[in-house]
């Protein structure tokens, strides 16, 4: 059914900056001068070309595939046992990334708020507007998205705005951080901090042509990486190294900050309304993404009764962590770090595979002519 | 009938969500709450910390301090003041909590304050315990409340605003009055950690404490800083909180700054010096200043001074030794001439201009020169410009700016020009019988 729905550029790209720049209202930021100090921006920028680059490569594989998306190219590739080992691989890595930042978001909101409550009522609250989001469906999860990113943005410039009083410039400095190693060579791991792009290979039969496809990815790389890059600068820029190593909630901080005058202060309530917003778009699109994936991997009729059981294996993954530390940890460590050998990593091999396979096969039809 | 269903269910659903929204486990009712609104720290029996929490009393609040009891009026009774010996800062709270009817909820505190022996231990492990605590705001005053014993809390106990019928704001106002007295420093909770922790700026703190002088006949100047300074008489910033000549119902002082290294405060500086301070930091708004003459001895000019433009601070590294230039532009208007010397004319005006220059530049370098030799801690980031001839971290760090502060040399430059001349734009003496009139 979700076949005959077909998306616009600005829905795609909408769905593509929640998923990669939710990671800015955790605990991104603080990530970014931890790997290297403030220049954090530089290695986002650094990081963001070379994704463009990636992109550009697989845009360009998928130009033989319009309108198959990454399990109907495992499928073509391997049959049935290529579709299920892409979309097992592909659901194992979603439902893993979503329950470890289910669990950020409520830790976090455990830390901000609701101090007394336990942690599983908190992630349960999550967790029910998660599966709620995901029972509609992806047409309205993805309309919801379109008109929640204006205003989550605004929400976020409003922040940015506000601390620019705070900012001094030679906090960035000295301009290479921690090291042009740290930046350059270490740094293309980190491109993991796009890997939220792996919706955009699901939702290619959506999008109605590989020329939307191609111009959804370009434009959310270039605004992701603006927006990731503009949030890190500015926290770079008010704090200096290695105070903004310390905050658990750098955005969240700033926020804090904010105070003009005995009027304008305590900002940080537009925060988590804006918090709020992007962990609910998010967490129900990943929600969704799971159940659908699982659905077409073993060609079941329907997905939405797929979607309470997911939620629950979800809800419970993200209980395992024994701590806010332990759930950073893998965040930082394993999710953005790893989860581009699935994005990209897993992309490339089966695009490059398939195209090998399709040239054979069209060779073979033309020597049979 | 489908439609139907779903009505009832929209309804139903409405209806569940409303019963969540009634509270948590985290809900709380603003009457059961208490608000500390300034917290201070003294140092305890052995390891111990003692802590004073003035707790605002909301309804003496929203009455405008009436009712206070006992004559009281604007903000006395309007607080409430105790103190506990604990451990720590948390457990301290937990043991207020036994004995107050309300739950105390630290979102509004204004002010924390540090005894001067408490801050000369070093306040690192206070300031990492409030900063990580949620309740605590980064917008918070950090003051240092001076001299020996328990002076933060006689500081707390001390403070009855006359004006204010709300003490919040008693505190935010004083504290902000730097903008337009200079004599005191914009000191943050999230500046003081910030700069506790940074490789170029170190922390600063306000100095209060209360008044020496009970009585009109006991005020005297003997404890101004005027002397250290080689003059003969004091000017209005020659003091620190609890030395100014002055006498009220309001007891407290908040006057200069204490100095810290890391999170050790290693001096003072007086009001004075705080001004030159915020102008080097390039935060000093405007503020009278009071001037000797030019050209006559024992005689004032008053001077409306303030500070448009951000100061310029370079760095020249002459061999391992720092050689440090400020260049500071200010703008005054002329309050008062006592000698009636037409100095607002095109004439003169230069004259005044170079004293004021000459007088500025005097009181930075000898207060920049304390910091360093003294002190040897740069308050004012003036290692910032030296930070970006650097690639990467670990080259910074490794030059050990802080060490080679302590070896600076100085060279400071001060332009004064004067705008405006108030409502008399030339000065006529008066016309007596007496000479010297």
């Amino acid at each position: 059914m979700e076949n005959k729905i077909v998306f616009g550029k600005r829905e795609a790209i909408s769905c593509l900056l929640i998923f990669m720049c939710n990671q800015l209202f955790l605990s991104f930021p603080r990530n970014m001068a931890d790997s290297v100090g403030n220049a954090g921006w530089i290695l986002i920028l650094y990081v963001s070309i070379i994704c463009l680059i990636l992109f550009l490569i697989i845009s360009k594989l998928y130009k033989n595939f319009e309108g198959k998306d990454i399990l109907d190219i495992g499928e073509f590739l391997g049959g049935n046992i290529g579709r299920i080992l892409v979309g097992m691989i592909f659901v194992i890595d979603y439902v893993f990334i979503i329950a470890v930042i289910l669990r950020e978001y409520g830790e976090d909101l455990k830390i901000i708020s609701l101090i007394q409550s336990p942690i599983s009522f908190v992630l349960a609250f999550f967790a029910i507007g998660m599966v709620i989001g995901a029972y509609f469906g992806l047409e309205p999860l993805l309309r919801l998205g379109t008109i929640s990113v204006p205003v989550i943005f605004l929400g976020f410039l409003i922040v940015l705005v506000g601390s620019i009083k705070y900012i001094n410039v030679s906090n960035i400095l000295p301009i290479l951080g921690t090291g042009p190693t740290d930046i350059f060579i270490k740094g293309p791991s980190r491109i993991s901090i796009f890997s939220g792009l792996s919706s955009l290979f699901l939702l290619t039969p959506f999008l109605g042509g590989h020329q939307n496809f191609k111009k959804s990815g370009i434009f959310g790389i270039v605004l992701s990486s603006l927006i990731l890059t503009s949030g890190t600068l500015v926290y770079s820029l008010v704090l200096p190294y290695p105070t903004t190593t310390s905050s658990f909630l750098p955005i969240y901080q700033l926020s804090r900050l904010i105070s003009y005058g005995r009027f304008f202060q305590r900002i940080e309530s537009i925060f988590v309304l804006v918090w709020s917003m992007i962990a609910l778009i998010y967490l129900s699109a990943g929600l969704f993404f799971s159940a659908y994936i699982y659905k077409k991997t073993f060609k079941l009729e329907y997905h939405r009764p797929l979607i309470l059981p997911f939620g629950i294996l979800v809800f419970t993954i993200s209980l395992l962590p024994r701590s806010l530390m332990e759930t950073i940890f893998i965040d930082n460590i394993i999710i953005r770090k790893y989860a581009w050998t699935v994005t990209f990593g897993l992309t490339l091999i089966l695009l490059i595979l398939a195209s090998i396979k399709k040239r054979i096969k069209e060779g073979s039809l033309k020597n049979e002519k | 009938m489908k439609n139907r269903i779903r009505k009832i269910s929209i309804i139903l659903v409405i209806f569940i969500l409303c019963l969540f929204t009634t509270g948590c486990y985290d809900s709380r009712e603003l009457d059961e709450l208490a608000y500390p609104i300034a917290i201070g720290f003294d140092k305890g029996e052995g390891k111990f910390l003692r802590m004073s929490l003035q707790i605002a009393v909301p309804t003496k609040i929203a009455g405008g301090g009436e009712g206070g009891g006992e004559g009281e009026s604007g903000g006395m009774g309007s607080v409430s003041v105790m103190t506990v010996e604990t451990p720590t800062i948390y457990s301290g709270l937990n043991m207020v909590n036994t004995y107050v009817s309300k739950q105390l909820n630290l979102s509004h505190v204004k002010t924390i304050i540090f005894s001067e022996e408490l801050a000369m231990e070093g306040i690192e492990k206070y300031i990492n315990a409030i900063s990580r605590g949620r309740e605590f705001r980064g917008t918070a005053y950090v003051l240092v409340a001076k001299g020996t014993g328990n002076t933060a809390e006689k500081f707390i106990r001390e403070v009855k605003p006359e004006l204010e019928s709300n003490p919040a704001k008693y505190y935010e106002m004083v504290l902000g009055a730097y903008g337009y007295t200079g004599f005191t420093a914009d000191s943050t909770l999230m500046s003081f950690y910030r700069n506790m922790t940074s490789y170029t700026t170190q922390p600063i703190a306000v100095l209060a404490d209360v008044s020496k002088f009970e009585k009109s006949e006991d005020i005297t100047v003997e404890y101004s800083t005027y002397k250290k300074k080689g003059r003969d008489y004091p000017l209005s910033g020659d003091y620190t909180a609890g030395n100014m000549p002055k006498v009220g119902n309001l007891k407290t002082e908040v006057m200069g700054m204490a100095v810290f290294d890391g999170a050790r405060m290693v001096g003072e500086l007086d009001g004075e010096e705080a001004s030159y301070h915020l102008i080097v930091e390039g935060k000093y708004g405007y503020s009278y200043i009071t001037i000797p003459d030019p050209e006559v001895k024992d005689l004032f000019v008053l001077l409306n001074l303030r500070q448009n433009r951000q100061p310029k601070k370079r760095v020249e590294m002459i061999g391992d030794k720092p050689q440090i230039e400020v260049n500071i532009k200010l703008e005054a208007d002329i309050l008062s001439i006592q000698s009636g010397i037409n100095y607002e004319s095109i004439e003169k005006i230069g004259v005044l201009e170079k004293a004021v220059e000459d007088f500025i530049k005097n009181g930075i370098e000898r207060m920049i020169k304390k910091t360093a030799e003294e002190f040897g801690s740069d308050t004012f980031g003036i290692g910032e410009d030296i930070k970006k001839r650097f690639l990467t971290w670990d080259q910074w760090t490794d030059f050990d700016w802080k060490q080679k502060y302590r070896n600076s040399s100085f060279n400071v430059n001060v332009d004064v020009k004067i705008r405006r001349p108030g409502h008399i734009i030339k000065t006529i003496p008066a016309h007596g019988t007496q000479k010297g009139e």
